[in-house]
């Protein structure tokens, strides 16, 4: 594919997909404001951490972190996000028309990562109030200088704080024998909203799209508690809502056919890689019971997506809560979300799905 | 009924009982260290990366074909690597011993 003015191979299998990430030393990380295709040093100004480093840097700036994104290994935050998920799909399920995008997944992505950066609940409504767009030019009236200035003001307000928040912990956090710098803190900050926004929006999304379409699929699902797990790593493979992430070759390097020049690029294509039909049966199918599902949809290797616990606990209430509250859901519109690069469009998620739902008689809270 | 031996990263034996799931979920539920079980146990994070005594791998059997891709580019991997999550407990394990490889 064409990006940037340059041609960048695109890794398209599974396993060849893998081989990449697992080599870093030659599919470097270390390239800030390139991690996907087109630059995106115009909707931000920091580079993000820990994901455009590499090691030995990155298993120590990546160490920082991980307690907060392990959280929701936590039985009582998993109650918690239960009860979260239950209520905004009841508040969703009341009116005749809602649209799932802006009045569910957006508050339950933003509502959820309260819980895991461990701030107020209450601080979620500003950032629903950000909409959907926060980080897209063009399309909307950018937030993005918006972000950059809360999360600078959220660091200062947590100077000298002894609480377990993010900022605050990240405030004190040591890094090689020194504090972090503000850029640092602000990096991790962009890429803790960034990273987890768009897609787990898309997500849920499309798991209301598919279920208005294949009705049958909540009976199908209720049928064995065991089908929340699997239904949720299918949706994941199926819709892998990060199209490509890219890494750039500090020397010349080659992967299959494909000579790159020192500088160069290589992408990494997660839907393709997830859809290899040497690897999944159906590939183009959602198979709510996929037993065995060696999908890449959080990456590989050691970049491999530090929000997939949070992710998960997402996906897995949802599918919970549906089954547990809705009995149909009608589709009124549908306005699908293109993704463009120079060389593709894709779709991804929806800009606006407007359904209502139809509650089961008896509910099983 | 199955009697399991994990030994954890740091040299801990832990011994499990179980009589369904698999390797992976007898883990999680005993909070056996070192195992993690993050897909579920479909065969996609390798969280529940484990070594088999040598002597069991007749019983226990190959990767099949997903997990062997997977394995192949696993820190650690090795001739007894498994995913516990594919290795069903069942009552010919009664007595194994695994090593669990952690991260
Ligand atoms: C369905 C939802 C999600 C998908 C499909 C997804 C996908 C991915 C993928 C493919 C990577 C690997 C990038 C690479 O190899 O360079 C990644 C990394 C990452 N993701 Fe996610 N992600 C999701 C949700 C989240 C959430 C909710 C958060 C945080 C709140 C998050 C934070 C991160 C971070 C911090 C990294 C970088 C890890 C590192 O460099 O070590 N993600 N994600």
């Amino acid at each position: 594919m064409r990006a940037e003015g340059q041609e960048m191979p695109l890794v398209l299998r599974l396993q060849d997909v893998r081989k990449v990430c697992k080599d870093w030393k030659t599919f470097s990380s270390d390239d800030p404001f390139m991690i996907v295709p087109h630059s995106e040093a115009n909707v931000r100004s920091v580079r993000q951490y820990p994901i455009e480093t590499d090691p030995p840097d990155h298993t120590d700036y990546r160490a920082l972190v991980e307690p907060f994104f392990r959280r929701p290994n936590d039985a009582d935050y998993q109650l918690g996000m239960q009860q979260l998920v239950d209520e905004a799909l009841a508040a969703a399920a009341i009116p005749d028309s809602v649209d799932v995008v802006s009045e569910l997944a957006l508050p339950l992505q933003s509502r959820s990562l309260a819980r895991l950066l461990n701030v107020d609940d209450s601080e979620a409504n500003l950032w629903i109030s950000w909409g959907t767009h926060v980080f897209k030019e063009g399309d909307g009236v950018s937030k993005g200088a918006e972000l950059s200035s809360y999360i600078r003001e959220k660091f200062e307000a947590a100077e000298g704080s002894e609480a377990h928040d993010f900022f605050s912990v990240l405030n004190r956090a040591d890094f090689q024998g020194r504090k972090l710098t503000l850029e640092e803190k602000h990096g991790f900050a962009n890429m803790a909203f960034a990273g987890g926004r768009d897609t787990v929006i898309h997500t849920v999304s499309s798991i209301i799209a598919h279920f208005a379409a294949h009705p049958e699929g909540l009976d199908f699902l209720r049928q064995d508690p065991a089908r929340i797990i699997t239904a949720t790593e299918e949706f994941v493979r199926y819709v892998s809502p990060l199209t490509a992430i890219v890494r750039s070759c500090p020397h010349s390097a080659k992967v299959l056919d494909a000579e790159i020049a020192p500088g160069g690029r290589v992408g990494l294509c997660w839907p393709s890689a997830n859809r290899d039909e040497t690897a999944f049966t159906k590939p183009d199918e959602v198979v709510l019971d996929r037993s065995i599902n060696p999908h890449v949809g959080f990456g590989f290797g050691i970049h491999k997506c530090l929000g997939a616990a949070q992710a998960r606990l997402i996906i897995r209430s949802l599918l919970q809560a549906l089954c547990n509250q809705i009995e149909a859901i009608h589709l009124i519109e549908a306005i699908p979300e293109i993704e463009q690069e120079s060389s593709f469009e894709r779709q991804v998620g929806f800009k606006r799905l407007r359904t209502s739902f139809k509650l089961r008689s008896s509910q099983h809270f | 009924m199955a009697r399991i031996t994990y030994i954890t990263p740091d040299g801990q034996q832990v011994v499990v009982e179980a009589s369904s799931g698999s390797l992976m979920t007898a883990a999680v539920q005993n909070q056996v260290d070192g195992i993690e079980g993050a897909c579920g146990g479909v065969c996609s994070c390798a969280t529940c990366h484990i070594h088999i005594d040598a002597a069991w791998m007749d019983r226990v059997g190959p990767a099949g074909d997903a997990e062997a891709a997977m394995l192949e580019l696993e820190d650690g991997s090795t001739s007894a690597s498994r995913l516990g999550c594919q290795v069903p407990i069942r009552p010919e394990l009664d007595g194994l011993t695994v090593r669990v490889v952690g991260r």
